[in-house]
């Protein structure tokens, strides 16, 4: 008899069957496990084949209410010409958006459409119909609002766009403007993190707040807001100057090490330079680079603290470097350049159906080469002034750029101009409040999906439906099926169930497709320095710390610290406005959810006691905090995590002008504030280039 | 009689209260008000902080203070884990186990009578982790019988002593 697992005894206790899933919640989609009874969810976890075991995020763990709530979308819906989304049937939605279409199409040409997504859920999908079939190539993720930089700075690097982290083996781990441990990414790192500072790793992590992380690590660096690159220079400036780089690995393994420390030394990037900068003392710089060249294995990584700013490409473009340089690269406590599993598409498409676009992918075209993601906050140019072509549909599938992207009055206005905007989601988010069509779709728990995980290795996840669809929300592979058929490209998408085309995609894998079902997920062989056997794919064949990507389309090879494009506060507007996460959120889909709201309601702005003493401000005080473009009234709390002449607020709140009898009217919208201000070479968005005052209200 | 309990490491926890929703999603059925808190305390100004993170439901004493005080002997021992339950129908609501708590363990419930951590009473020790500990994603909460989580206690100290280069160590106290 086989042995009985921990799935098992739930099973017992609850007369509950095991249907794996994945969780939808954040974009680490960690593979999960659904305990189901008479068709409702009794219990989730995580799944314990997977790296994160049984474990389950906060926000994940309350997901299991998505399972249950009333106020999910539950059918079709179409705006009426007074503005009012009425019910409308399934049949009536798709074919009128598949004419639509056709006529954009044949007007404007299928460049016309975009279509945007956060959690890439059976994205396939999209690709295929949207991309392959209909032919546009402006099919995108939420990169610009989010890891742009840090996207291109590991192409530019690595020639991979998203190394993770292998913290379990590490002695030395710095982190910059990331934070992990609050609002969490891939939940096995930050257990395995937690497990190597048991055995001795140390943690340094650079961030002007005292972050849930910066409350672990060994050495906090409380760095002035987006001076990271100065740090970042200087610290690469020290090995260089001490020659205390991996000589051996930058020989055989990197291109451009003379040009990066002649560039370092000649422009005096020295920890003195980047002490007046940064307010990290020229000591802490010094011995900070002296431990991490000293100590190994170690890796460095940064995120949307970086990110947030116009100076964030550059410093992230170092902190890989100083990777490469000290020869911490794919190897085991280092950055992983994750292989992927062996999966396909799950529809088979003849070359000769596809239409092949004739415009370039519009952000090439917007001026940006090299942006990994549409840089959606310019889409309102291109809806209202055909600049660069025109847009004339917008698709967004869980994807809420009215609530996420910068000047939230030119994103109303272009959701008024377009000609065809639909909404996929699960619930009534703002965007789908701006959208013509909205459609409903089925959560994660009613769905299947094929997916690749965040583990370092390859790791396919299968998750399937555990209950049926709420109301008549269908599994997004179902709506793209149904919409095919209306576009006239339906003998593509023939399958009597999920499983056939489940199939498909998994057919490549070295495992059943039966055992991957039961366990629903599949784990390869995490490789080390794959690099020794399959070598780098960047043009030089060497990781690039010059980057010949960046010189060929005519940007500065290496990396520089220009606060050229940089908004600091001034005499009339005397704060930075720092954008964070909160621990409690994340995106539309936590905002009705009564034991996240019970924990956080609502955001706030966090100031620090002298700021607020100064400012005649108590805790719990209604503030009213302007920009130059915007003002808002929100609730301040004082803290001594925040730096003073700092002011940080979590974004992604004040959701809900009509939905939701948990959300309505909780929280302050905070994005009216920013303006539209980018990364001159990423084209990703510089949030936190925003100055403010703030007034008790 | 066997005393099982909760082993936590502040070191690890994050104060992303994770175990309470998971307490309040398997105990769904039955629980109204939250049996497992986290605390987040900080001290100090900016940039000289410190702070600890506690995440704490009933230690199931084994001297139970709250099984002593209750004047309707509603509050019981299990004898093969020493768990401390309320019995629903025999309890009137009085606090009076809150009062003698010295944690706050015991809380009064929407239906009017004391909740408190069960130790997931229906998963069977041994066999599978209490919920909050099943989820904690740092694994900051270790469940099990008093002797083991004693061993364990000691096994991360000697863990610690096996890579600390410095001569002596006070342990729980190498960092400012």
């Amino acid at each position: 008899m086989a042995e009985q697992t921990t799935r098992d005894v739930i099973n017992e206790i609850r007369g509950t069957k095991t249907v794996p899933g994945v969780c939808m919640i954040c974009p680490w989609h960690c593979p999960t496990e659904n305990f189901v009874k008479n068709d409702r969810i009794e219990y989730v976890r995580g799944n314990e084949y997977a790296a994160n075991k049984t474990t389950r995020c906060v926000k994940g763990i309350s997901s299991i209410h998505s399972s249950r709530d009333a106020d999910r979308l539950l059918y079709p819906m179409k705006r009426n010409s007074s503005g009012v989304h009425e019910r409308i049937s399934w049949d009536d939605a798709l074919t009128q958006i598949a004419e639509r279409l056709k006529k954009i199409k044949d007007e404007y040409g299928p460049e016309s459409l975009c279509s945007l997504f956060h959690l890439d859920s059976n994205e396939m999908f999209t690709h295929q119909l949207l991309g392959h079939l209909y032919g546009s190539p402006n099919l995108s993720g939420h990169g610009a609002a989010c890891d742009q930089d840090r996207r291109l700075a590991a192409i530019a690097t690595f020639a991979h766009p998203l190394p993770v982290k292998d913290y379990a083996n590490s002695r030395f781990v710095m982190l910059w403007g990331a934070d992990p441990f609050g609002p969490n990414e891939a939940l096995h790192e930050n257990r395995e993190l937690l497990e190597a500072m048991k055995k001795g790793c140390r943690l340094v992590v650079v961030d002007p707040n005292r972050s849930r992380t910066a409350e672990k690590a060994h050495i906090w660096l409380p760095i002035k807001p987006g001076t990271d690159g100065a740090l970042a220079l200087a610290i690469a400036y020290r090995i260089v100057e001490t020659e205390s780089y991996d000589k051996a690995f930058c020989d055989e393994w990197v291109h451009g090490l003379d040009e990066f420390s002649q560039h370092l030394l000649s422009n005096g990037y020295s920890p003195e330079w980047a002490a007046g900068i940064t307010g990290i003392s020229k000591e802490t710089i010094i011995a900070v680079a002296d431990e991490f060249a000293s100590t190994k294995p170690a890796l460095m990584d940064g995120l949307k603290g970086l990110v947030n700013y116009t100076t964030g490409l550059d410093a992230l473009r170092t902190v890989f470097a100083l990777n490469v340089i000290t020869g911490n690269v794919d190897g085991p406590g280092n950055l992983i350049l994750k292989e992927m599993s062996p999966l396909g598409f799950p529809l088979e498409i003849p070359e000769e159906a596809a239409t092949i676009p004739k415009k370039p992918p519009i952000a090439h075209a917007m001026g940006y080469p090299m942006a990994p993601d549409l840089p959606t906050q310019l889409l309102p140019k291109a809806v209202l002034e055909g600049d660069p072509y025109p847009v004339k549909a917008l698709f967004f599938h869980v994807c809420n750029p009215a609530m996420s992207d910068p000047n939230t009055r030119l994103f109303e206005k272009m959701m008024g101009a377009v000609e065809l905007s639909v909404t996929v989601d699960i619930y009534m988010s703002e965007t789908a409040q701006l959208s013509e069509f909205v459609l409903p779709e089925a959560s994660t728990y009613e769905r299947a999906e094929v997916r690749e995980s965040m583990w370092a290795g390859p790791q396919t996840v299968m998750a399937q439906p555990a209950i049926a669809p709420l109301g008549e929300s269908r599994p997004y592979y179902e709506i793209m099926k149904g919409l095919a058929e209306k576009m006239g490209y339906g003998e593509y998408f023939q399958w009597d169930s999920w499983e056939d085309w489940a199939r498909t995609c998994t057919a490549y894998l070295p495992v059943s497709y039966e055992e991957l079902k039961e366990k629903g997920v599949w784990e390869g062989e995490l490789r080390y320095h794959k690099y020794n056997t399959d070598g780098v794919p960047t043009s030089t064949g060497k990781f690039e710390i010059y980057s010949t990507m960046f010189e060929e389309l005519g940007y500065h090879p290496l990396p520089v610290f220009s606060e050229e494009h940089r908004v600091k506060p001034d005499a009339d507007y005397p704060f930075q406005l720092v954008n964070c996460k909160m621990q409690y959120h994340c995106g539309t889909h936590t905002q009705n959810n009564p034991y996240l709201m019970a924990i956080a309601g609502e955001n706030w702005v966090e100031l620090n006691s002298k700021d607020a003493r100064r400012l005649g401000i108590a805790d719990g005080d209604m503030v009213e905090m302007a920009s130059p473009h915007a003002s808002a009234r929100i609730t301040a709390r004082i803290s001594e995590a925040v730096q003073p002449g700092v002011v940080r607020v979590p974004h992604g709140h004040g959701f809900g002008r009509r939905f939701g009898s948990i959300a309505k009217g909780k929280g302050t919208h905070v994005n009216p504030l920013f303006e539209t201000r980018v990364n001159p070479i990423s084209a990703g968005i510089s949030f936190n280039e925003c100055k403010v005052s703030i007034r008790k209200a | 009689m066997s005393q099982y309990g909760f082993y936590f490491d502040k070191e690890k926890c994050v104060g992303c209260r994770a175990c309470e929703v998971a307490c309040q999603v398997w105990n769904d059925a039955v629980q109204t008000v939250k049996w497992r808190n986290v605390s987040c305390l900080a001290r100090g100004t900016y940039p000289e902080l410190t702070g600890v993170n506690a995440s704490l439901a009933c230690m199931h004493c084994a001297e139970s203070p709250c099984k002593k005080a209750c004047p309707r002997t509603a509050i019981s021992k299990n004898e093969d884990t020493g768990a401390v339950t309320v019995d629903q129908s025999r309890c009137v609501g009085c606090m009076l186990c809150l009062w003698a708590c010295p944690f706050g363990a015991p809380q009064l419930g929407a239906k009017g009578r004391m909740e408190k951590c069960t130790f997931c009473e229906e998963r069977p020790v041994g066999k599978i982790k209490r919920a909050c500990e099943e989820i904690c994603p740092q694994q900051a909460i270790v469940s099990g019988r008093i002797e083991d989580l004693i061993l364990h206690s000691k096994q991360v100290a000697a863990e610690r002593l096996s890579w600390d280069k410095r001569i002596e160590v006070i342990l729980g106290h190498e960092e400012e």
